[in-house]
């Protein structure tokens, strides 16, 4: 699809989504998809995203990203709200006690006791079908229940834009405004709107991150890609997979699946 | 060009494999991912399967069928986001949901098994949700040994149930995923077909030019904007202009276009698709419908329908509720006028008493006041989908507008 097309429907998604909800809420990783999810929340709303921004914080991340992400904040006026689980990291938590663990706890747990206290009925993220086999299986509105277990195997029916709104009093929707977007779009997308985006995407010595998380599982590609151009062209012949910098979705097979049915985003 | 192709045809037609067969020939799987393949299927104890690029979740591995729709991207000619949609009657909801945001559907036949249950339900649903561009795949004529008269039996059975579904003269492939045989790549062990391979067809598909149409907008919401009363949503059909004269229905207002605005600037015109706001003199409301003042948006009370149902139980007299746009009002079922076999799309039964999971049936709604159109005349406002406890129960198309 032309970047207008995709555009047009995800804010249109954001404002059903901004409709239907009493209390949503965008998640934001800083990476690209989600900076670019932010943009467009802010283009449906002329500006001024009317709702928190959300920001699940391991305790793990790069330098890097808290800057980034405190900047922007500033920039934006964002209502950041940042979930940290707290016990979990002052235990001692990490990587080494098995990566599907320490997502779990640091990432699903952080955010299940966000969603707790601030009673959000909807939750605004950014994955896409083209990142991973298991996003592609996703709806634009997905319900988790209480447990934010993910009923994979029983989705509602979701046809043409008519959306399935509500998924029980104590639990909440997942909204996916940039399900149909590619990877390739984003970066074209990022160059058009002229988007700030973390300078670790970009190549320094023979080496960039394709894709941002924490940093004990997170390794950077060999690239020699260092402006988005190059980066648009590096996307359009590669054959490596963009998460494969991702220790968690390597760990086993279908641990991403097992991550996603416990409520991972 | 974009094109959506949904993938669709009875269980074990060999619909994933198919797309696992696209992706791999055109070189689309990302490195690692072969061998990926391979570990799981010895994991499995299986031989390596073409479909397992697309089925991801472990039940689907494990009982070896697709579960729910996967949409999937790939560059041809053209950028394909391709669909696969599973072949089980049980998940003929997702078989929707994926079937929903097709522009061309490919049916897939399998060659020794020729039409089953699914191979007509799924051309009666496309035929009910408006796919006009259409081909077949006879797949599996390994298995047949590549033999013509094998493609030419199935061709004219599959033909005649097509062309009872109003799909005349479509073009069939005879192919194997397994093997690859004209579905990338042309294939040598059928020299009688001269015919294209699946991709040499989807390459050459040429979409409706968009028509001009009348002016239709969907409201979805209001915003106070630095002070400025904003009314948001998309244009579905037609053009927006400034200046221009707007009715809204089923509230009833109407106001002269100020402003068309977007973040950061304004627009002269819109056009459709665009998701837009209006700076309007007028109290428009989410669900309302606007048009120009000389051809407006017609509101009524009723209105002759065709639906399917996917759960459940649905009587005369049942009230539900319904969403046509952003609008969503109470109906209630006036009449069944008749049921119609999903499978067959025979008439069944005429004036049944009630409907059941997975049947169509023609309706009379009776609605709170609701803008809708024909289905035949501008689609994005003549398809609704049925609420019930909310969840989402059923979906249809507009026939006939009731006054």
């Amino acid at each position: 699809m032309e970047l207008k097309d995709l555009e047009n429907r995800s804010i249109y998604i954001i404002r059903e989504a901004f409709a239907e909800f009493k209390k949503p809420a965008v998640l934001w990783s800083t990476g690209k998809d989600s900076t670019t999810t932010l943009w467009l929340c802010r283009k449906a709303f002329f500006g001024r995203i009317p709702f928190p921004v959300i920001h699940i914080d391991t305790g793990y991340k790069f330098k890097q990203m808290y800057e980034f992400r405190d900047n922007l904040a500033r920039e934006w006026g964002l209502e950041l709200v940042v979930a940290r689980n707290e016990e979990a990291i002052n235990a001692g938590v990490g990587p080494h006690e098995g990566k599907f663990e320490c997502c779990t706890v640091l990432k699903t747990q952080a955010l299940m006791k966000c969603l707790e206290q601030h009673r959000f009925d909807a939750l605004i993220l950014a994955i896409r079908r083209d990142e991973h086999g298991i996003r592609a299986k996703e709806r634009y509105f997905s319900p988790r229940d209480r447990d934010f277990k993910w009923d994979y195997k029983n989705q509602p029916l979701e046809m043409w834009d008519q959306y399935q709104t509500y998924a029980g009093d104590e639990a909440h929707t997942r909204v996916h405004p940039i399900l149909h977007w590619r990877e390739l779009d984003v970066w074209e997308y990022v160059k058009q709107e002229g988007l700030p985006v973390n300078p670790m995407y970009f190549a320094k010595d023979g080496r960039r991150y394709r894709s941002l998380g924490c940093e004990p599982c997170t390794s950077p590609i060999d690239s020699s890609a260092g402006t988005i151009d190059e980066i648009v062209e590096e996307l359009k012949v590669t054959k490596i997979a963009e998460r494969s910098g991702r220790a968690q979705d390597k760990e086993r097979a279908f641990t991403m699946q097992k991550l996603r049915a416990l409520g991972y985003m | 060009m974009n094109v959506n192709v949904v993938i669709i045809g009875h269980v074990d037609h060999g619909k994933s494999t198919l797309i696992g067969r696209l992706l791999y020939d055109s070189d689309s799987i990302a490195e690692g991912r072969v061998d990926e393949i391979q570990k799981l299927a010895e994991e499995y104890k299986r031989r390596f399967e073409f479909a397992y690029f697309i089925d991801a979740f472990d039940d689907e591995l494990k009982e070896e069928r697709t579960i729910d729709t996967t949409g999937v991207m790939f560059k041809g000619k053209n950028l394909y986001t391709v669909t696969d949609v599973p072949g089980h009657k049980e998940f003929i909801k997702n078989m929707l949901t994926g079937a929903s945001r097709a522009d061309v559907a490919v049916l897939v036949v399998a060659a020794d098994e020729g039409i089953q249950e699914q191979t007509r339900r799924h051309a009666f649903l496309i035929r009910m949700l408006g796919l006009k561009k259409l081909f077949v795949v006879v797949n599996k004529m390994d298995v047949v040994g590549y033999r013509e008269e094998v493609l030419n039996e199935v061709m004219s059975r599959v033909s005649s149930l097509l062309a009872s579904f109003d799909y005349q003269n479509v073009p069939f492939i005879p192919g194997s995923a397994l093997e690859g045989d004209n579905i990338y790549r042309k294939s040598g062990r059928m020299p009688w077909y001269r015919g294209p391979t699946l991709i040499e067809a989807l390459d050459s598909v040429e979409l409706p030019e968009r028509r001009e149409r009348v002016l239709r907008f969907v409201v979805q919401d209001n915003y106070l904007v630095d002070g400025q009363r904003v009314v948001v949503g998309r244009v579905v059909s037609g053009m927006l202009h400034r200046g221009e004269e707007l009715v809204f229905y089923p509230s009833g207002v109407r106001g002269k276009v100020e402003q068309i605005k977007v973040f950061g600037g304004e627009l002269e015109t819109a056009e459709e698709g665009d998701s837009i706001g209006l700076v309007i003199a007028c109290q428009a409301v989410r669900g309302d419908v606007c048009g120009p003042s000389e051809s407006p948006p017609v509101v009524t009370t009723g209105f002759l329908g065709e639906a399917v149902l996917l759960e459940g139980r649905l009587r005369a007299d049942d009230i539900l509720e319904l969403r046509c746009g952003t609008r969503r009002v109470t109906c209630r079922i006036k009449e069944f006028r008749e049921k119609i076999d999903s499978e067959t799309g025979e008439v069944v039964k005429r004036c049944p008493d009630y409907i059941s999971e997975h049947e169509a049936a023609t309706v009379v709604f009776e609605t709170e006041p609701l803008a809708v159109e024909k289905f035949a005349e501008i689609p994005e406002l003549g398809r609704f989908i049925l609420i019930r406890d909310n969840r989402n129960i059923g979906a249809g198309i507009v026939l006939e507008t009731m006054a």
